[in-house]
């Protein structure tokens, strides 16, 4: 096609804010899918994607449109993943774009994810149409939300689009606004080919699709590739775009988005924001921004039943060959077995993980507390990188620490600065900037230690704001830290796997919390149970779980054997899903305590 | 303790019918107006008649011998004088009840009429259990019991009178607003009546009653907050089995099961079956019911429905379950357990086989170490501690991979094979 007629464009909006809805009334007026093969939100197309209302995999849409003006244009969606964890996914779906529908609820205001995706829009060069919705709402104020727009994003929303996605206001509007506001791509089909990869997964019947924007020149079935960041070559067996439902192809060209599929084996083959280039007459140079995504979270799997390690181990596998941005490597803890050492893009992508293995693959999962890597300089000079307590060195053999550190921008209203100011300090935050995005919105920018954001930061910070503060981070280099490692004891015994990395200054309060948080989480035993924090030889906090005194049902029940056995064989189920540690019975949650010391402070 | 042979039948009768719904009950009774009492006795007797039938279909031993029947609520004692005679009638003319039967009805004090109280007597009724539940006037009318403590102490007086004297009193431990000055008080005047056997019962906390509903919600309904902790209602039943067994005048009851306590030979029979493993059929209104196939070992457990409309249009079939050896070799541990007598197992070993029991004797072993069981001269049994935490030694015993089987026994299925 033309490229006059194309217009790539991605949405950016906040969770709940109406992404999902405005794609499907896309879909819809441009009859790409029926009524009846709407289900509710096409693209998010995951279960888990759908059940948090957040988009996790990058998607691209290819929409017919016959305008106003007679002509028919092909519009692709580039459907951007919707959290903090994946912003580089987000800048390489954007990089992909011309344009770039900004959602705003018309009762909620812009919030921090939108703000940042937006700057990164416009740092990007994207032309930005200012879509306001959820009009329908009586909570609506149109004028207040261009305002907003204005004064927060500094973008003119005179021409603001008020629509409903939810009944179809003003959606037609939206789709004219694309073609005639949003540019047409550039680019030269007959130049050298570069195509951006901005996502791929892994099909059991196709193998790995990849999803590329062709920048430059043109790609064609039996073409034989190569993938400029790792210098291998395939041969491009077929390729497609789905409208949703996927179409092939036989050539994508400058401008046009699509997947192929090659005779690439493994999704970490497919770097995203690699380039994709002919063999025979390779692109000078690679596309700009291309970066190795690096795992920021580690935290240890382990199945609750030791015997299903292996079944883990092939999860594990199977869930990899479809995100190449998590790793595993086996480890090995005296309290818990054998298990995995993951890494992850951030807390939310390691709570997907977690839950996509417990739900598709039946397991019952003990995860241990994330933490962030450590660069340790020792006193013989070498240096170590730990992102494992366990491998923790003597404390004497440490010369200095440093830690990762964020840059952390926080939108929130007045009223609650007062507590997040409280939070970010406790938190170990220094501040960068403070400055108001509109008259009454705050506009906060702190360098915060990561491993302070991986354990109970986002709850916190909803609490101490009502739900009214939204969060964006990127990494902003380390800082040095005096870190000490925290063991905790169960009866007398050091529990490995309970084992954390805490700030020495606050080691004594945060031992304190941990203790008692594991004292409400861990159910009295037959015996008194002593859980202990320590640092090093010190005990720090101690709590004591009285000894439990009655289990018994004493009553006839007139014969009713089986309510008895029901009973006694839920009670040996519960127990079954706890880990025995010694003599001692550990919930799973109770390995994850140190994620819910915030509780008690929100009461 | 000698088991009785279990060639003999004991048969539960449950009656749903209370005048007011206790807080902490949780069983299928309720309070149903008095034109059900006859349509009901109509489908007991119905039930009665049809049970022999049923039994051969199912392939199970149902004895003709009855050794033991209980009423059991409920309210039993609420049923018409002339609807007590028919339904004891119609047992005798379907089994044959033998001459020194137990024959236990329960009932609620206060309310006992004096033509009840004939028709029991004269319907071979020759032990009563009086769910009295607390001595203290306070207590029992806050968990919705309708009688005070002279109430108790007259309706004994008038057993007695009549000439029933194998009485029984359930208390229990763990009501609302009780402390442990006033389960003393109960104790103690429960053992002024110089009664021959106690049941000691425990708040249960579940779903099935108001009080526990409300309890799991953290409210304040039924005086749900005034409960006692479970610890204190452990030291209140330590309290019991020390009163009640301490020597002295009055006080010369025995326990011999995790609830119960009598005097020599006054221990219940009927309840006794249920953790001996002895047949029992139940009629009513959710009622369960145990027998034996003797030629596969297998055991049929039954239980009709819980909902009173249902029983009475008869449009539910009990639910049943079959007992594999396996099972029923867990259950000889955590039935047999609940008694002071134990577990023999040279007894089990005889029954089940040596290969069976030995896993579990190593268990048992174990949990002897941890102080919840003991062993001497063959027999096992709970310590005072492992009888607090009963639920946590019998769990040891269960597998549960052994799963209740709808399928009938193998041996069952082969005979029909063979028949074909």
């Amino acid at each position: 096609m033309e490229s006059r007629l194309l217009r790539n464009f991605a949405i950016i909006a906040h969770i709940d804010h109406g992404k999902s809805t405005l794609s499907d009334r896309l879909l819809e007026l441009t009859g790409s899918l029926t009524q009846r093969e709407m289900q509710a939100q096409v693209l998010d197309a995951m279960d888990l994607e759908r059940e948090r209302g957040i988009t996790i995999k990058a998607h691209a849409v290819r929409m017919m449109y016959k305008a106003k003006d007679g002509q028919t244009y092909q519009l692709n969606l580039i459907d951007t993943p919707g959290h903090v964890d994946f912003s580089y996914e987000v800048s390489r779906s954007l990089s992909s774009c011309e344009g770039a529908l900004l959602v705003v609820d018309a009762s909620q205001g812009v919030e921090a994810q939108t703000l940042a995706n937006a700057y990164l829009a416009i740092h990007h060069g994207l032309e930005i149409i200012p879509v306001i919705n959820k009009i329908d709402l009586p909570s609506a104020d149109i004028l207040r939300t261009q305002e907003a727009i204005e004064q927060a994003v500094g973008l003119d929303a005179t021409d603001a689009i008020p629509v409903s996605a939810k009944t179809g206001q003003g959606v037609a509007e939206v789709l004219e606004a694309i073609v005639h506001r949003l540019p047409p791509p550039t680019g030269d089909p007959n130049a050298p080919l570069q195509a951006l990869i901005f996502d791929s997964w892994f099909d059991p019947y196709r193998g790995v699709v990849v999803l590329v924007r062709v920048m430059q020149g043109t790609m064609r079935k039996g073409q034989r590739i190569r993938l400029m960041s790792i210098s291998k070559a395939f041969d491009v067996e077929s390729m497609g775009v789905l409208t949703p439902k996927p179409v092939e192809i036989a050539q994508l060209s400058a401008g046009e988005v699509g997947f192929f599929v090659a005779t690439i084996k493994t999704v970490s083959d497919t770097k995203i924001g690699d380039t994709v280039t002919d063999d025979a007459e390779p692109a000078l140079a690679q596309l700009p921004g291309f970066e190795e995504l690096k795992p920021m979270v580690f935290s240890g799997l382990y199945t609750v039943d030791s015997h299903e390690h292996t079944l883990l181990r092939d999860a594990l596998e199977k869930l990899r060959l479809n995100d190449s941005s998590f790793f595993f490597e086996p480890e090995s803890s005296a309290a818990l077995g054998f298990g995995f050492r993951c890494g992850f893009l951030g807390l939310l992508h390691m709570e997907i993980i977690q839950e996509r293995l417990e739900r598709e693959y039946e397991l019952e999962l003990i995860t241990t507390a994330p933490g962030v890597r450590y660069q340790i300089t020792l006193t013989d000079g070498s240096e170590l990188d730990v992102d494992n307590p366990s491998r923790w060195p003597e404390p004497t053999n440490i010369e200095s620490i440093r830690e990762p550190v964020i840059k952390a921008q926080i939108l929130t209203n007045e009223e609650y600065v007062g507590g997040i100011l409280k939070l970010v300090e406790e938190k170990r935050g220094k501040q960068l900037n403070f400055e108001y995005a509109t008259p009454t919105r705050v506009l906060l920018t702190y360098e915060l230690p990561l491993n302070e954001i991986v354990l109970d930061f986002y709850d916190r910070l909803k609490s101490v704001s009502r739900g009214y503060a939204s969060l964006d981070y990127q990494l902003a280099g380390s800082w040095v830290s005096p870190m000490v490692k925290m063991d905790i004891l169960v009866s007398g015994e050091p529990v490995d796997a309970l084992s954390i990395i805490v700030h020495r200054d606050f080691a004594y309060e945060r031992g304190k919390a941990l203790v008692a948080k594991m004292r409400e989480l861990i159910p009295r035993q037959q015996f008194e149970v002593a859980i202990q924090a320590a640092i090093g030889a010190k005990i720090v906090a101690r709590e004591t779980v009285s000894a439990l005194r009655k289990n018994v049902l004493a009553k006839c029940y007139g014969g009713d054997i089986s309510r008895k056995r029901k009973l006694l064989e839920k009670q040996k189920e519960g127990k079954k899903r706890m880990k025995r540690i010694g003599k001692v019975d550990i919930p799973q949650e109770a390995f994850l305590a140190v994620l819910r010391l915030g509780e008690d402070q929100q009461k | 303790m000698p088991q009785p042979p279990h060639n003999a039948l004991g048969v539960y009768i449950s009656i749903p019918f209370c005048r007011s719904k206790c807080t902490y009950c949780n069983f299928a009774s309720g309070v149903y107006p008095a034109s059900e009492h006859t349509r009901y006795v109509d489908r007991l007797i119905e039930d009665m008649r049809r049970s022999h039938a049923w039994a051969a279909q199912m392939g199970v031993d149902l004895p003709r011998t009855v050794d033991t029947v209980y009423l059991g609520g409920g309210t039993p004692s609420l049923l018409e004088p002339h609807l007590i005679e028919r339904l004891f009638a119609a047992l005798r003319v379907e089994f044959n009840l033998t001459a020194d039967a137990e024959v236990t009805v329960e009932c609620a004090p206060a309310q006992i009429a004096d033509a009840t109280l004939v028709a029991l007597v004269e319907s071979g009724v020759n032990r009563v259990s009086l769910g009295v539940q607390s001595f203290i006037d306070r207590e029992a009318h806050s968990s919705g019991r309708l009688h005070n403590r002279a109430a108790v102490l007259s309706d004994l007086e008038r057993l007695r009178s009549a000439g029933i004297t194998n009485l029984n009193i359930d208390l229990i431990a763990g009501l609302a607003g009780q402390t442990f000055a006033s389960w003393d008080e109960s104790l103690a005047v429960l053992l002024d009546t110089g009664i021959p056997h106690a049941s000691i019962y425990m708040l249960e906390v579940d779903e099935d009653s108001r009080l526990g509903r409300e309890m799991l919600a953290g409210g304040a309904r039924y005086h749900a907050e005034l409960v006692p902790s479970d610890d204190a209602i452990a030291r209140m039943y330590e309290t019991a089995l020390d009163r009640l067994t301490a020597s002295g005048p009055g006080a010369s009851l025995a326990q011999y099961e995790i609830s119960n306590f009598s005097r020599p030979g006054l221990a219940s029979l009927h309840n006794l079956r249920y953790w001996q493993r002895r047949p029992y059929l139940g009629l009513g209104l959710d009622a369960s019911s145990m027998l034996l196939d003797s030629e596969s070992a297998y055991a049929l457990r039954s239980k009709t429905a819980d909902d009173l409309k249902a029983y009475l249009e008869d449009t539910e079939s009990p639910e049943t379950a079959w007992l594999s050896p396996d099972r029923r070799h867990e259950e000889a541990w955590f039935l047999g357990l609940r008694m002071n007598s134990g577990v023999d197992a040279a007894a089990l070993a005889a029954e089940f086989g040596r290969t069976r029991v030995a896993p579990a004797l190593e268990v048992a072993n174990r949990l002897a170490h941890d102080g919840l069981l003991v062993k001497d001269e063959g027999h096992i049994r709970l310590t005072p501690r492992g009888r607090l935490l009963s639920n946590d030694v019998f769990q040891e015993f269960l597998s549960l991979e052994a799963d209740e089987s709808e399928a009938r026994p193998p041996v069952f299925e082969s005979a029909l094979e063979s028949r074909n």
